[in-house]
C-alpha cells in the first residue's frame, strides 16, 4: 500500500465510501429534516424529503434564542482557549522533552493523573471557586478553568519527541540559548503536530458543555452547546427549527476543518528531515 | 536576551488574560447593595416558550411601574437545570432573588428560610383565595415557602380521528380506570392505532392514581417521612399499572417517546400536562381532544409545575421582591398568564374572571383542565422528594418489562427511599 | 564547574536547563495547582462527609460510609458493569476501525480529502443535536434503523429501549461520534512514516502484508498506545450520551455509567459525599488501568520516564 504504486486501491476506496455513507448520513438526514415542516417531522411512515422546503426553519432558531450571540461566545471562548491552552502546552512539552529537570517523573505523574478527572468530578469545588472571585458569568469564568489539558500535552510531548537529536545539538553547538531552540527549531519541525493539537484542542472546547453549562446563566454569555439545549427546550416539539439550528452550528465548523486540512497535509509534505 | 523575551511574552500574557477578565465583568451583577437608591432583582424563571414570554412580558410591565426597582429577567433553563444551578448558586451566595421554578420550597423552607409565611400575611394579599390544594403545593413542613404559580394537572388528551373511526362515544367519559382500559383496547382494534394509552410522565400519573386508591404515597410521622406507595391500596394501583402492558394498550418503557408517537398518529390517548395545550392547540395533524382522567376509588389529580418563591434573604431586596411577586400573584395576572400558558389559574375568584369564563367556555380542552381543578391536591414535598421520584421511575420500568412484580418492586422501592432518607 | 551545574537530591543538573524548565513549567504548574490540586482535595475531603446539596445544615464528616454505601449499591455495581462493557467494546471497535480506515486511507484513492472529512464530520457535531438525530434513529416504530432492519429481513429491535440493546445502542453512537478522531491521529502516525522505509523494502521484494506489519504497525506502536490510553480514559468519562438518550439510567439501569451514577447522585439526590466518594473510586480506577496499559508497553511507549 504504498504512496507510490501505480494502481489505486480500488478496493478500498469502495469500502471506504460505503463507510463514509453511513458516517454522513445522520447529517444528510439532518439538512433534510430543516427544511421539513412540522407534520412532515411526524409522519408516519417516516418522510425524507421534506414536502416542501420550508426555509422558515431558520429564521425560527434566530427568533426562539440569540443564535449570533451565542455563536460569537463559543468562536471567542474556543479560540482564546485554545490559545492559552496550547501556550502553555508547547512550552510544558518542550521542558518535558529537550531539559532534565528534579521532578520529572513526579510531575509526568501528575499531569498524567489530571486526564482522569471528569469534569464532572470537580465541578462544585470550582464553582464555589470561581464564584467566590466573582467570575460566574464572565468570559474569564467559562475560560480559565478550561485551559489545562494533559490530552494536548502529552501529544506534543508524543510529536516533539520525533525531532530527531541532531537538529537540537547543531543548534546548540551554534550557541543557542533553549528559548531558542524551541523557537527556531522545535516549533517550525513540528508545524503539522502543533496544527493537529490546535485542532483538537479547540474542537473540545467547541464543543465543552457540563462547566460552561453550570458557570453561565446570563443568555449573553452562553456558548453554542449550551444555546443548543436551550434551544430544544423551547422548541421541543419543533424537531425542524432545531436541525436547522444544528445546520448552522456543524457546517461552518466543518469548513473550518476542511480548510486546516488542507494546510496540514501541505505542511506534512514540506518538512524535511524526518528521518 | 533570550530570557527577557520570555519573560515579556509570559507578562504579556498575562497582562491579557487580566484584562479580559476584567473587560467582561461588566456583566457581573452588583453584589453589593447600596444603601439607598434602585433596587436591582435576580430573577430566574424555568419557564420556556410562550410562557416564558408571557411571564416576561409581565414582569416587564411591573418594572415600567416601579421605575425604582430594577429587574434582570433570565431564563434558567428546564426544572432539573435550574435546581442544579439554584443548588449551586446558593453555595457560593450567587443565588438569584426570585425563581419560578419547581419545587422552590426545598430552597427556602428546606434551607430554614420561611420567610414568605410572614409575608403572605399582607394586607394587599389574599392567600385563602387560592386553592387550599395550591397553597399546599408551595409549602415545607406545612408552612409557605413558595406560591404556586405555573400550575398544571395532567390531562387525558386524545385523537379525535381515531376515536371517530373506532365507532366510540365520548361525551359520557369513563369514570373508572377499568372502564377506560376497555374504551382504549378498542381503539387498537377498530381504529387501527398502534397502542392505545401512554403518559409521558409515568411518575405523575402513579401518583395521581395512587391517590385516587386512596394512597397517600407518603406521610409525615413528627419528624420523620414514610413511605406508603406499598401498602395495598398501592399495590393494586401497581398491578393495574402492568395490566395496561400486559394487556398491549400501553407499550413498555417507552414513556420519553409517548409524546412523538401521539403526535404522529400512532397513539389514542395520551396523559399529558395541561400545559401542552397551548403547544399542541391547531397543531395537531388530527382532531385534538381530552377527557377528564378516570379515577379508582375516586378522581384525584396531582399537580405538577412551578412556584414562585424569594430566595433573597436580604431585607432590601425581599420587599422589593415581595412587590414583584404580589404583582404576578394578582388575580387577573397570574389568571392572564395561566390563558396564555394551558397552566392554570391559582385563585378561586378568576372563574369569575370573564377572560377565564370566555375560555373555558370556548376551548374544549381547557375546560376539561379547568374542571379537574376540584380534586387536585399537592403531594407533600421532602427533602429526598427527587430521590423517590427517580425510584418510581425505576419500579414502573420493572414493573413494565414484567421483572419484578407489582409488589415486591413497590416494597423494594419503599425500602430504598427509607435507606436513602437515613443519612 | 559550579557555574555550568548544580546537584540537587544527588543528581547533576544542568543550569541553564533548570532555569529554562522553570520558566516554561511555571504556567502549566499554575494551572495544575488551581484547577486540579486544589479542587481533588476539596472533593476528597467531601468523600469522607455527608455534603448534602439540598440538606446543607446538616454537614457531618462521616468517614467511610459513602464508600461502604457505593460497595454495597446495586446501581453502583451496575453502573461499573455497563461502564466495562461499554469500554470495552468501544475500545476494541472504535480502535480496530480506525487503524483499517487510517491505513486504507493512506493508500493511493480518489477523493482522500472529502473521505477524511466524512469520517471526521460527526466529532464536530454539537452532541445534544447529534444524540437527538440518534434518539429517532433508534425509534422502534418509526426511526430509520428498525426500517433499515426491516429492509433486510430483520426483526425491529428495541434499540435504546431495551434492557438487551441499550448499551449497545449507544456504543454504536459513540463510535459514530468518535472514530475520526483516532482517525485522525492514526493517519499523521502513518504519515510521519519516511517513505524511505517503505520504498527500501519494497525494493527489497516485501510484500504489502510483510510491510503492514513489519514497518508500519510497529512505528505506529507510540500512536496506537497513546489512541489507547485516551480511549480508556474518555470511555470512562462519558456522560452527555447517555444523559440526553436516555436521561434516567437507561431501561433498568442498563445504560448509566459511572459518570452518569455521579451526576444522579449529586444533582437528583443532592447526595454530594457520595458522589465525591464515587468520583474517588472512578479516578482510581482510570488509573490503574492506564498503568496496567503502561507495564505491557514499558519499553515501547513514548514518555518522558
Amino acid at each position: 500500500m504504498a504512496k507510490k504504486r501505480k494502481h489505486t486501491n480500488w478496493l478500498g476506496f469502495v469500502l471506504l465510501t460505503a463507510g463514509s455513507l453511513i458516517m454522513i448520513f445522520p447529517f444528510i438526514w439532518m439538512i433534510l429534516s430543516s427544511f421539513k415542516t412540522v407534520s412532515d417531522v411526524y409522519a408516519y411512515p417516516p418522510r425524507w424529503i421534506p414536502s416542501h422546503w420550508e426555509f422558515d426553519n431558520y429564521v425560527k432558531v434566530f427568533q426562539m434564542i440569540p443564535f449570533g450571540r451565542y455563536y460569537l461566545n463559543s468562536i471567542y471562548t474556543s479560540v482564546m482557549q485554545t490559545l492559552m491552552e496550547i501556550t502553555i502546552c508547547i512550552m510544558g512539552a518542550y521542558a518535558f522533552v529537550a531539559l532534565d529537570f528534579p521532578g520529572k517523573k513526579m510531575l509526568n505523574s501528575l499531569v498524567r493523573s489530571t486526564m482522569f478527572v471528569p469534569t464532572i468530578v470537580t465541578l462544585i469545588p470550582m464553582y464555589v471557586m470561581v464564584s467566590k472571585a466573582h467570575l460566574v458569568d464572565t468570559y474569564a469564568g467559562i475560560m480559565l478553568p478550561q485551559i489545562l489539558s494533559a490530552f494536548t500535552l502529552y501529544l506534543l510531548v508524543s510529536f516533539f519527541s520525533t525531532i530527531p537529536k541532531d537538529l537540537f545539538d547543531s543548534a546548540k553547538l551554534d550557541g543557542c540559548g533553549y528559548y531558542r531552540i524551541l523557537l527556531n527549531v522545535v516549533i517550525p519541525n513540528s508545524k503539522s503536530s502543533i496544527s493537529t493539537a490546535v485542532m483538537f484542542a479547540f474542537l473540545g472546547h467547541w464543543k465543552s458543555y457540563t462547566w460552561p453549562l453550570i458557570i453561565t446563566n446570563k443568555q449573553q454569555y452562553r456558548t453554542l452547546p449550551i444555546g443548543m439545549k436551550y434551544l430544544v427546550q423551547e422548541s421541543s416539539s419543533e424537531y425542524q427549527v432545531m436541525m436547522a439550528a444544528s445546520v448552522m452550528a456543524i457546517v461552518p465548523v466543518l469548513v473550518v476543518y476542511m480548510i486546516f486540512e488542507k494546510q496540514l497535509v501541505k505542511s506534512i509534505t514540506l518538512t524535511g528531515m524526518k528521518a | 536576551m533570550n530570557m527577557k523575551r520570555v519573560i515579556m511574552v509570559l507578562l504579556a500574557s498575562a497582562i491579557l488574560m487580566g484584562v479580559y477578565a476584567q473587560g467582561q465583568n461588566e456583566g457581573k451583577p452588583a453584589q453589593s447593595v447600596e444603601p439607598t437608591g434602585p433596587v436591582k432583582l435576580q430573577v430566574w424563571y424555568a419557564l420556556s416558550g410562550a410562557s416564558g414570554q408571557t411571564f416576561v412580558g409581565q414582569a416587564q410591565a411591573f418594572a415600567k411601574e416601579h421605575p425604582e426597582i430594577e429587574l434582570e429577567l433570565t431564563y434558567s433553563g428546564s426544572y432539573a437545570d435550574t435546581a442544579t444551578k439554584v443548588s449551586a448558586a446558593l453555595l457560593s451566595g450567587t443565588a438569584p432573588d426570585v425563581a419560578v421554578m419547581a419545587a422552590a420550597q426545598l430552597y427556602t423552607g428546606g434551607q430554614g428560610n420561611f420567610e414568605m409565611e410572614s409575608l403572605v400575611k399582607d394586607k394587599d394579599f389574599d392567600i385563602n383565595d387560592i386553592y387550599p390544594g395550591m397553597q399546599q403545593y408551595g409549602m415545607f413542613s406545612n408552612r409557605i415557602c413558595a406560591l404556586p404559580y405555573g400550575i398544571s394537572t395532567q390531562v387525558l388528551y386524545y385523537n379525535k380521528d381515531i376515536i371517530a373511526k373506532s365507532g366510540i362515544d365520548l361525551s359520557t367519559p369513563p369514570k373508572t380506570w377499568d372502564e377506560f382500559l376497555k374504551i382504549a383496547k378498542a381503539t387498537q382494534q377498530k381504529g387501527g392505532a398502534e397502542y392505545g394509552f401512554d403518559t409521558s410522565d409515568g411518575v405523575w400519573l402513579i401518583k395521581s392514581m395512587l391517590s385516587q386508591n386512596g394512597n397517600s404515597i407518603v406521610e409525615k410521622k413528627g419528624d420523620k417521612v414514610n413511605p406508603t406507595f406499598n401498602q395495598e391500596s398501592g399495590v393494586q394501583v401497581a398491578t393495574f399499572w402492568k395490566k395496561l402492558v400486559t394487556e398491549g394498550v400501553m407499550p413498555a418503557g417507552q414513556h420519553d417517546n409517548s409524546e412523538k408517537k401521539f403526535l404522529a398518529g400512532n397513539m389514542a390517548f395520551i396523559a399529558a400536562t395541561s400545559s401542552r395545550i397551548s403547544k399542541w392547540k391547531g397543531n395537531t395533524s388530527f382532531a385534538l381532544g381530552a377527557i377528564p382522567m378516570p379515577g379508582f376509588k375516586k378522581q384525584s389529580l396531582a399537580l405538577g409545575g412551578n412556584v414562585i418563591s424569594i430566595i433573597t434573604t436580604d431585607k432590601k431586596k425581599t420587599a422589593a421582591s415581595w412587590k414583584l411577586v404580589k404583582y404576578m400573584m394578582q388575580e387577573p395576572n397570574q389568571s392572564a398568564f395561566a390563558l396564555a400558558t394551558g397552566y392554570l389559574p391559582v385563585h378561586k375568584s378568576s372563574v369569575n374572571n370573564p377572560a377565564v369564563k370566555e375560555k373555558v367556555a370556548g376551548d374544549p380542552l381547557y375546560k376539561v383542565a379547568i374542571g379537574q381543578l376540584d380534586y387536585a391536591w399537592a403531594y407533600l414535598s421532602f427533602s429526598e422528594m427527587g430521590t423517590m421520584d427517580n425510584l418510581i421511575w425505576g419500579t414502573l420500568d420493572e414493573i413494565e418489562k414484567g421483572i419484578t412484580e407489582p409488589k415486591q418492586a413497590m416494597d423494594k422501592a419503599a425500602s430504598d427511599l427509607l435507606k436513602e432518607m437515613k443519612d | 564547574m559550579s557555574e555550568r551545574k548544580m546537584t540537587i537530591g544527588g543528581k547533576l543538573y544542568d543550569k541553564e536547563q533548570l532555569r529554562a524548565a522553570t520558566v516554561l513549567l511555571l504556567p502549566l504548574l499554575i494551572a495544575i495547582l488551581v484547577l486540579f490540586i486544589f479542587p481533588v482535595f476539596r472533593v476528597v475531603f467531601y468523600s469522607f462527609s455527608n455534603y448534602n446539596l439540598i440538606k446543607r445544615n446538616d454537614f457531618r464528616i462521616i468517614g467511610l460510609d459513602n464508600f461502604t454505601y457505593l460497595f454495597t449499591d446495586v446501581k453502583f455495581g451496575k453502573a461499573l458493569r455497563n461502564t466495562f462493557t461499554f469500554a470495552l467494546s468501544k475500545l476494541l471497535l472504535d480502535t480496530s476501525i480506525a487503524l483499517v480506515v487510517a491505513l486504507v486511507l493512506d493508500t493511493r484513492i480518489p477523493l482522500r480529502h472529502y473521505l477524511r472529512s466524512a469520517y471526521f464530520a460527526p466529532v464536530v457535531v454539537p452532541i445534544v443535536a447529534s444524540s437527538l438525530i440518534w434518539i429517532w434513529f433508534f425509534d422502534p416504530g418509526i426511526g430509520p434503523f428498525n426500517q433499515i432492519r426491516a429492509f433486510l429481513g430483520l426483526k425491529p429491535s428495541q434499540w435504546i429501549y431495551g434492557e438487551k440493546t441499550a448499551l449497545f445502542s449507544i456504543v454504536l453512537f459513540s463510535i459514530w461520534k468518535g472514530v475520526g478522531y483516532n482517525i485522525v491521529l492514526f493517519l499523521s502516525g502513518l504519515q510521519n512514516i519516511p517513505d524511505s522505509y517503505i520504498e527500501a523494502a519494497q525494493v527489497d521484494g516485501a510484500t504489502n502484508m510483510q510491510i503492514l506489519w513489519k514497518i508500519k504497525l510497529p512505528l505506529l506502536r507510540p500512536i496506537t498506545n497513546f489512541v489507547i490510553m485516551m480511549g480508556i480514559i474518555n470511555t470512562f468519562k462519558v456522560f452527555a450520551e447517555v444523559n440526553v438518550m436516555t436521561p434516567k439510567g437507561g431501561p433498568l439501569y442498563s445504560t448509566s455509567l459511572i459518570v452518569n451514577y455521579i451526576y444522579e447522585q449529586a444533582f437528583t439526590n443532592g447526595k454530594m459525599g457520595r458522589a465525591c466518594a464515587a468520583s474517588i473510586l472512578l479516578f482510581a480506577i482510570i488509573y490503574l488501568l492506564t498503568l496496567i496499559q503502561n507495564r505491557m508497553n514499558a519499553s515501547k511507549t513514548i514518555d518522558v520516564e
